[in-house]
């Protein structure tokens, strides 16, 4: 952990939840501000300046995609939104508006932990360095070399472009229409999903032990795919 | 028009009798004084009998006078003179008018006999033809178009169904001429009402308001009145026959035994929907309290354990409490994702969102999510290489197949396997799932599949029997279809197909 504690701001008007993010939060040493609705939300977020938000989506007064909005019109700080589990939908507009990650409630600790850590992380990253490293596999920006376990593994261009746009992301989930557009540039269209599954499938058939049980690329069902990173 | 037709065809048997006449007389005459004059008598008997069988009585008359005035005229002398030499002549033509008019008479009787029988026999055939017809409805619309429809090909006249509604007022039911407004005015009501009270004819014809243009027949069974049949009569007043009458009555009472029988068939219906409902909101009531509350008695009685006496617990109790608190949650959680997942299915949702769906991605998500309570048992996925992706909505599926494998997992004994197999048939997409579990009778593989259904054999493990109904309301959106058997030597098979689809040839060329 920093000598200075990371600060982050809750935005829930569920009382109970609040409770429970701020006490297993503030244990895990983080400093915790709380705001019940979307306007003292954004508030706070002027106020304190926070390294990252926890977002409910169902807020009482402006909805949280709102506050997304508003929040990313000025500011680029990482922002976890918490979704109900239906709502895919949601969580791909929220994700394609700017958040850096979703967690549905209800959720188990340890992922909202782990979520905070990456976005922390992708927030104060420098992206200068040309050698991407997640575990064992180490991927080289400049000479487009990928390596797992030390080995070198062969990749078509759409395959290394792929695994480069999770990699960069690692930890974090990336939408498929992310992954449509920085890969296949802005002439794709939604119905060419396929391209992105089937060349997943290539890359987990060379990454994975077992592809029906796939370790590094995992799939976020609805939503996109995530490259595990080993933290 | 319609009452010109017949006055202009009136002329036709007298023009052809005094034509036919003119022409025996014409043929006879050169004969004449050859023939002897009884056969040429007999002769002229013959229009008489022609006109008789094709046009009944008058112009058989007609053709009996003409025929003496001619025989008299050109045969008995003096020839061309009515006037008689002998007259013994008259006689002869009082007997020969006698015999024409006689046998005239009878022919005709036949003939009208001859066509009363086949107008009957036409009415039952068609009487029986209706009651065929309305025997196999079920529905009461089709009925009384079907009983309109016959009705006006019989009568060809405008006819309206008055049946009760729910709190027993007459409402138009039906109406075989929809442009027209007869029927909707309140005199027609009101005529209809009077017959529907007291279940008698009123209107044309009837003992009541017989100068009304319309007549008013009540649909009634015994001791019943099911509606009033309305016809509209004004221009054809003349037209409806004591036959035709007869004929409008028993189709009433068809009419009138069918809507009862359908209307029965309803009832019945409903009651069975309201048991089934009842049944149902038993079962959900039993499983949703039994599903909640052990859970919530699990959660509450650790919780305030631990907050109340603390001290008392071992670290590994208080691991264990924890955990009893985590696990009822847990199943909580699954229970509303039950019920909301059902529920949405049942409110006609959802709009499938669609996307291209790779089977070992699917199947991937899912035994992530198994994991934790799968234990020892082994789970084998068998896929083929290029699996082709099915279209549909990747988290619905997923759930599908999490549900289908968990079930798999809770009802097989640790350290067994259990069989995800993939494969291409016909146009589908197969994706079988095989335990080596305690399997099921044969006949409940059929109701595993309905809601809160459990089978027997399974009633003493925890569940809603919610799973399989949503995977079947899930998989049949996907046009696909989902089914349960045996495995041999042990255990289930459940089985899913997903149509595929042509672009699959597209994603198959870009490997």
């Amino acid at each position: 952990m920093n000598e200075q504690k990371s600060c982050i701001l809750i935005v829930d008007d569920e009382q109970q939840i609040r409770r429970l993010l701020k006490v297993t939060l503030q244990a895990h040493q983080y400093a915790i501000h709380e705001a019940s609705t979307g306007e003292e939300g954004l508030q706070q977020a002027s106020l304190i300046c926070p390294d990252l938000i926890i977002l409910d989506l169902g807020l009482p007064d402006i909805t949280g995609m709102e506050v997304l909005q508003r929040m990313r019109s000025w500011s680029s700080v990482p922002i976890i939104v918490l979704t109900a589990k239906d709502q895919e939908e949601d969580k791909i507009t929220a994700l394609d508006s700017g958040a850096d990650d979703y967690v549905t409630k209800p959720f188990a600790m340890g992922e909202l932990v782990a979520r905070i850590r990456v976005a922390l992380r992708h927030a104060t990253q420098s992206i200068n360095d040309p050698i991407l490293r997640i575990g064992e596999l180490v991927i080289d920006l400049a000479q487009r070399i990928v390596e797992l376990n030390g080995e070198r593994i062969k990749l078509t261009p759409t395959e290394y472009d792929l695994l480069r746009i999770l990699a960069i992301n690692a930890g974090k989930v990336v939408t498929q229409r992310q992954l449509l557009q920085q890969v296949w540039g802005d002439h794709h269209n939604p119905s060419d999903s396929h391209y992105v599954r089937v060349y997943i499938g290539h890359l987990r058939k060379k990454l994975e032990e077992d592809s029906t049980q796939p370790q590094w690329i995992v799939t976020e069902p609805g939503v996109g795919y995530r490259l595990l990173s080993p933290d | 028009m319609h009452k010109l037709k017949p006055l202009n065809r009136r002329w036709i048997p007298y023009a052809s009798v005094t034509l036919l006449i003119a022409a025996m007389t014409g043929v006879l005459y050169p004969f004449g004084l050859a023939l002897d004059l009884v056969n040429v008598a007999l002769l002229f008997l013959f229009p008489v009998l022609l006109s008789a069988v094709l046009w009944e009585l008058r112009p058989a008359l007609y053709a009996a006078a003409l025929g003496v005035l001619s025989f008299d005229f050109f045969f008995v002398s003096p020839v061309l003179s009515f006037s008689v030499a002998d007259l013994r002549y008259l006689i002869s033509f009082g007997v020969y008018l006698a015999v024409a008019a006689l046998t005239a008479s009878l022919a005709a009787r036949l003939k009208r006999q001859l066509h009363y029988s086949k107008q009957r026999e036409a009415h039952t055939a068609a009487l029986y033809e209706l009651s065929r017809q309305m025997s196999d409805m079920t529905e009461i619309h089709s009925l009384l178009e079907n009983i309109s429809s016959q009705v006006s090909k019989m009568i060809g006249s405008e006819i309206a169904i008055y049946l009760p509604d729910d709190a027993n007022r007459l409402v138009l039911s039906h109406h075989s001429d929809t442009q027209s407004d007869w029927g909707q005015g309140e005199a027609e009501k009101v005529m209809a009402k009077l017959a529907f009270d007291h279940g008698e004819a009123v209107g044309y014809g009837s003992r009541t308001l017989r100068e009304a243009s319309g007549w008013y027949l009540p649909l009634r069974t015994e001791g019943h009145v099911h509606g009033v049949l309305a016809l509209h009569l004004e221009e054809w007043k003349s037209e409806v026959t004591t036959e035709q009458q007869r004929m409008l009555e028993a189709i009433g009472g068809l009419a009138a035994s069918a809507i009862d029988r359908v209307k029965l068939a309803e009832e019945a219906k409903i009651a069975h929907l309201t048991a089934e409902s009842e049944r149902l909101r038993a079962a959900i009531l039993d499983s949703v309290s039994h599903e909640l509350r052990t859970p919530l008695a699990a959660i509450i009685g650790s919780a305030t354990g631990l907050i109340e006496n603390d001290h008392l617990f071992t670290t590994e109790d208080r691991k264990e409490l924890l955990m009893t608190i985590r696990d009822g949650a847990l199943r909580m959680n699954r229970l509303v994702m039950n019920l909301l997942s059902m529920a949405k299915l049942e409110s006609g949702m959802p709009r499938l969102r669609k996307n291209w769906c790779d089977a070992e991605d699917l199947i991937g998500v899912a035994l992530a999510q198994v994991k934790d309570f799968q234990q020892n048992r082994k789970l084998r996925v068998h896929l083929p290489d290029n699996a082709p992706m099915v279209l549909g909505d990747e988290v619905l599926l997923e759930q599908v197949l999490v549900n289908v494998i968990s079930n798999g997992i809770k009802y097989s004994p640790d350290y067994t396997e259990i069989n995800i197999e993939v494969y291409v048939e016909e146009s589908n997409l197969v994706i079988a799932v095989a335990d080596q579990g305690i399997g099921l009778n044969n006949d409940e593989y059929e109701r595993i599949f309905e809601k809160f259904y459990r089978a027997q054999a399974t009633k003493h493990v925890t569940g809603t029997g919610l799973g399989l109904a949503i995977c079947k309301g899930i998989v049949e959106l996907h046009n696909g279809t989902i089914s349960g058997k045996r495995n041999a030597p042990r255990g289930t098979i459940i089985t899913i197909t997903l149509p595929l689809h042509k672009q699959n040839e597209a994603s198959n060329n870009i490997l």
